[in-house]
């Protein structure tokens, strides 16, 4: 009898998994992404907290080059943005499950991820950088050879990290978010962090916790950000020709002055 | 000041999740047990399995699983990550806390319900008039040790974006702010405080038999 109830309570449970992924599938091909978005009048946005992309200012209210960025282009679209801060390892899994509809948070654009989404044309550039303790400003600047190097997991710092030779010789370890590689160099037990660019000039130096903190730009790959839908969106091509209507009014340049990105800026 | 409002503003959720799952799983744990010690074969034997797999897996997939699987394998996305994080909380805490009070249960001994027959009382008499108490003094430490890990597990639920007291913290330390990451143990601490002295009053006065 307890038997013949196991072998019934699996079967049932694999002919639930399958009816589940058969229907996911069949409504997939046919919805438009666009018309699901603009039904439900709001726009989902995906973000973590990073000085001057997205963060909120003195009065608590949310702001940043990206904020303004993804408000300028839902009014075109004629739908309101609500803003969810997301666990960034989890982002695909969010676009996946419809809790998000896109990742608009300096995401780079690299092949795997145009291969799992939907990614606008590039918009902002952004390098890795390294980050380390002042003093030993000298000794890793040219090798970092037997360093102790961290980045986010699944970072584009990660990716350099693993395939760069200039990191072939040094020990890595991926850790949950910059902010931890920050605190990991800081409490000296690691060496070197590599993080972006744009969030190195937010968060290291004077007047931080980091101030003992140094970074130094290898000149490494540029990088470029692109705001990610789900794999097949329609949302990504009306979101291109909305980012070329503020390119050509001056919005988007605008909005980069106020963060001082303007340097970066490179959408056409 | 500003980072202490916030703190304060994270933890609000992580005291949401806490209250909400002691309300809800200490009675859904009960249930559990009851259907785990049925003499109705099929409801103990699925009841077990439920218990097993929600004990047999971590916590942080029960989250990923209650939030994402709605929208990934239904295309209807959970609305509000709290309250995905609120049901992953009360069903797992539901589930240990009915372990607890199985162990509560079958350790009076038998003798009891026995005698409360002979005495004309039905068995659920006996259950609700003369074990019940006697399980309840039984269960206050364990319960006790699990209520003080719900405390500092609610943390986990910044993995599905409930931004709980460590997801605040992280905001400051990403602008190169350290101290409100570490300060955020004061709060758990606090709180296991309390619990503990409120636990150790219970104790005290369900101590009537030494008395």
């Amino acid at each position: 009898m307890k038997k013949f109830l196991a072998i019934a309570a699996a079967a049932a449970m694999l002919i639930a998994a399958a009816g589940c992924s058969q229907t996911a599938n069949e409504t997939e091909g046919t919805a438009s992404d666009l018309a699901y978005v603009k039904d439900n009048g709001m726009l989902k946005i995906g973000y973590t907290v990073i000085n001057p992309l997205n963060y909120t200012d003195d009065n608590g209210e949310l702001t940043g080059f990206e904020t303004d960025f993804a408000a300028a282009v839902c009014e075109k679209l004629g739908v309101e943005p609500e803003f969810h801060e997301i666990d960034w390892n989890s982002k695909e899994m969010e676009l996946e499950a419809k809790t998000i509809d896109c990742i608009w948070n300096g995401l780079t654009i690299d092949e795997d991820r145009k291969a799992a989404m939907s990614i606008t044309t590039p918009y902002l550039e952004n390098r890795q950088v390294l980050i380390m303790r002042a003093e030993d400003e000298a000794k890793y600047t040219d090798s970092v050879d037997g360093a102790n190097v961290v980045a986010e997991a699944s970072s584009a710092g990660d990716e350099l990290a693993v395939s760069d030779e200039f990191f072939a010789n040094a020990n890595y370890t991926d850790v949950q978010s910059q902010a931890t590689a920050l605190m990991e160099v800081a409490a000296g037990t690691a060496d070197v962090a590599v993080i972006d660019y744009v969030m190195a000039t937010g968060s290291v130096g004077e007047g931080t916790d980091f101030d003992k903190l140094t970074f130094v730009d290898k000149d490494f790959e540029s990088e470029q950000y692109g705001i990610a839908f789900r794999k097949g969106s329609d949302i990504t091509d009306e979101v291109n020709s909305i980012i070329t209507e503020l390119v050509n009014d001056g919005t988007l340049k605008e909005i980069a002055d106020k963060y001082e990105l303007t340097p970066l800026l490179i959408a056409e | 000041m500003e980072q202490w409002l916030s703190l304060f503003e994270g933890f609000k959720y992580n005291l949401i999740l806490f209250f909400v799952t002691i309300l809800c799983a200490v009675p859904l744990g009960l249930l559990i047990t009851f259907c785990s010690m049925s003499k109705f074969k099929p409801l103990s034997f699925v009841s077990k399995v439920f218990v097993w797999i929600i004990r047999g897996t971590p916590l942080m997939l029960q989250l990923f699983v209650i939030y994402y699987a709605p929208g990934i394998l239904f295309n209807t996305p959970m609305r509000s990550r709290l309250i995905a994080a609120i049901i992953a909380f009360i069903v797992n805490y539901a589930s240990y806390f009915s372990e607890i009070y199985r162990g509560g249960i079958e350790g009076i001994p038998k003798g009891q319900y026995e005698a409360g027959q002979v005495l004309g009382l039905t068995k659920t008499q006996v259950f609700t008039k003369v074990v019940l108490f006697q399980v309840i003094k039984r269960i206050v430490p364990p319960m006790g040790n699990e209520i003080m890990t719900l405390v500092k597990d609610t943390s986990l639920a910044r993995i599905i974006g409930v931004g709980e007291i460590m997801m605040s913290a992280e905001r400051f330390s990403k602008e190169g702010l350290i101290w409100p990451l570490f300060s955020t143990g004061l709060f758990f601490l606090a709180m296991c405080g309390i619990l503990t002295i409120l636990f150790g009053k219970l104790e005290k006065k369900l101590d009537y038999y030494k008395s």
